[in-house]
């Protein structure tokens, strides 16, 4: 695990303090959308397919503090929409900054490298670039040419500064396993803190809809790239839930655990799904109804979910609170997961489905065995 | 949406391999009829999920262009509203279910043609083309 000790104790005692006050649902993360205008247009994105005047609106930085402090977390993620095209971001990061809160600044990078003397490296900013894999995949996941070489000079220079730096990868179907732990090298060289992954989720937003991996191909997939791991690899994540998507532990939805708030208001319930908006942080905890959603709800919206903004809450509990899930995170950290099964699965993944340009294979297979 | 939510066993959600995705309709130029409660409530149901504007005629006779981002469904109409931005106007406005007479899907329907088989297309074509530098680039605002 890569994440720096500080923030590790601030997150502990943050849960530690909700469960001796006898809360039972509260976040750990918020998920801060100033804005949904972005410079790329991904194929398939649901975050930003609204009318212009959506498009040009944006949070100030008042709304954005004012909803960190309602929520009182300790840890904010800025998505988007393109945060760095947002006038203000420098203010924003810098108040959350001031706030002691660890930031998470998403990023595409496209604007990083001559944005970054704008900002202050701080234990507290982490730049988390989007990456889905290696030039050929990320280029083609984000549907531009070029787009990872410009985004590599911003990691590389957010690194030279001194900035705590993620890339932040989205796996989907077709996704090579083998090309995923290059890629996984290829970061660690150029000197990340640590890689951040999850797989992608058909929310009923995103336009496209017939390219996303049921739970079953979730679990076979991840268990190909993150058994066997190199030492030199490290994780942004929890590693209890990096094992829940190699399907050694089950864990349900917590919805809560990273709510949502942009120009609409309180996102319900989640960060993917919009069942519709709070106008407050104690109206969303209070209104939503939360037994609806999430894998063990049945609802068919969460049926494929295993993403991390609703599944890596539970796993951070779990690690915090829980002697088991405690000796969990410990063993994870030092653990390289060895699994001869799981090397055979790489050997023999089939690369016919992912050749260049045609990551993607449209129609439903038979029933793959997994061993989760 | 209580009664929208279907039971998958626990056990067939875990050996899904593709997940079924929802079937968005293709709703730009629709103009719903309106001719029951029911009626009103699916067709704003619809829109709060269409990725466009869509204008709507108050029965004063006024109409209102809006992007509806929320809907808050009660027992009565006069009681549910929807919420929407305008174009003209740069405050969250409110609007009661009883006040609404007709509901046009006026505006594009932006997550329309955003699949990846249309990228891929796309995509295909201009490198046969013999373009360099590919890339699909955002709608301009203005």
């Amino acid at each position: 695990m890569a994440i720096p000790i500080s923030q590790v104790w601030t997150v502990a005692t943050y849960v530690w303090k909700k469960k001796l006050a006898g809360v039972k649902r509260y976040p750990t993360v918020l998920m801060l959308e100033p804005l949904f205008r972005c410079n790329l247009a991904c194929a398939g994105c649901g975050k930003v397919q609204y009318p212009p005047h959506i498009l040009k609106k944006q949070l100030s930085p008042e709304e954005c503090f004012a909803a960190v402090e309602e929520c009182g977390v300790p840890m904010v993620a800025i998505p988007g929409g393109e945060p760095l095209l947002h006038p203000q971001i420098v203010e924003i990061v810098n108040g959350l900054v001031a706030r002691k809160k660890y930031v998470y600044m998403c990023t595409n990078a496209l604007e990083l490298k001559k944005r970054l003397h704008e900002f202050t490296p701080s234990k507290y900013l982490t730049f988390s670039v989007h990456l889905d894999g290696q030039r050929e995949h990320h280029d083609f996941s984000v549907c531009r040419e070029g787009g990872y070489d410009i985004a590599v000079e911003g990691i590389k220079e957010a690194v030279k500064r001194g900035f705590r730096v993620t890339p932040n990868s989205t796996f989907f179907d077709g996704t090579d396993p083998n090309s995923v732990r290059a890629h996984f090298d290829e970061m660690m060289a150029i000197g990340v803190e640590g890689i951040v992954l999850s797989p992608g989720y058909s929310y009923d937003k995103a336009p496209d809809q017939t390219h996303f991996m049921g739970r079953a191909r979730v679990r076979k997939l991840f268990r190909a790239i993150l058994s066997n791991r190199k030492k030199s690899w490290k994780f942004n994540m929890s590693p209890l839930f990096l094992e829940f998507l190699m399907g050694d532990r089950n864990y349900d939805c917590t919805p809560w655990g990273s709510p949502a708030y942009n120009i609409f208001g309180w996102q319900k319930p989640c960060y993917l799904l919009q069942d519709g908006y709070a106008e407050t942080f104690k109206e969303l905890m209070e209104t939503t109804k939360w037994e609806e959603y999430g894998v063990g709800s049945g609802n068919p919206k969460c049926a494929n979910c295993m993403v991390s903004c609703g599944y890596e809450p539970t796993a951070v509990l779990d690690g915090f609170l829980t002697l088991s899930g405690f000796w969990g995170m410990v063993k994870g950290t030092f653990s390289t997961y060895k699994s001869r099964h799981a090397l055979k699965q790489l050997n023999e993944w089939d690369t016919h489905s992912h050749a260049p340009l045609v990551q993607i294979e449209k129609s439903a297979r038979a029933l793959e065995e997994t061993n989760a | 949406m209580s009664a929208e939510v279907l039971k998958y066993t626990r056990e067939e959600i875990e050996a899904l391999e593709i997940a079924p995705g929802a079937v968005h309709e293709n709703l730009e130029g629709w103009i719903p009829e309106l001719a029951s409660e029911d009626d009103l409530r699916q067709a704003l149901e619809k829109a709060f999920d269409y990725r466009g504007d869509v204008t709507i005629t108050l029965k004063n006779g006024e109409r209102v262009e809006a992007y509806i981002f929320n809907r808050q469904t009660a027992a009565t109409l006069t009681d549910s509203y929807v919420q929407y931005f305008s174009p003209k106007s740069p405050n969250k406005l409110k609007l009661s279910y009883s006040d609404i007479a007709r509901l046009e899907f006026t505006g594009k329907d932006r997550a329309a043609g955003k699949h990846w088989e249309d990228w891929l297309k796309a995509y295909n074509e201009r490198k046969a083309a013999g373009e360099k530098n590919i890339a699909l680039v955002p709608e301009k605002l203005d």
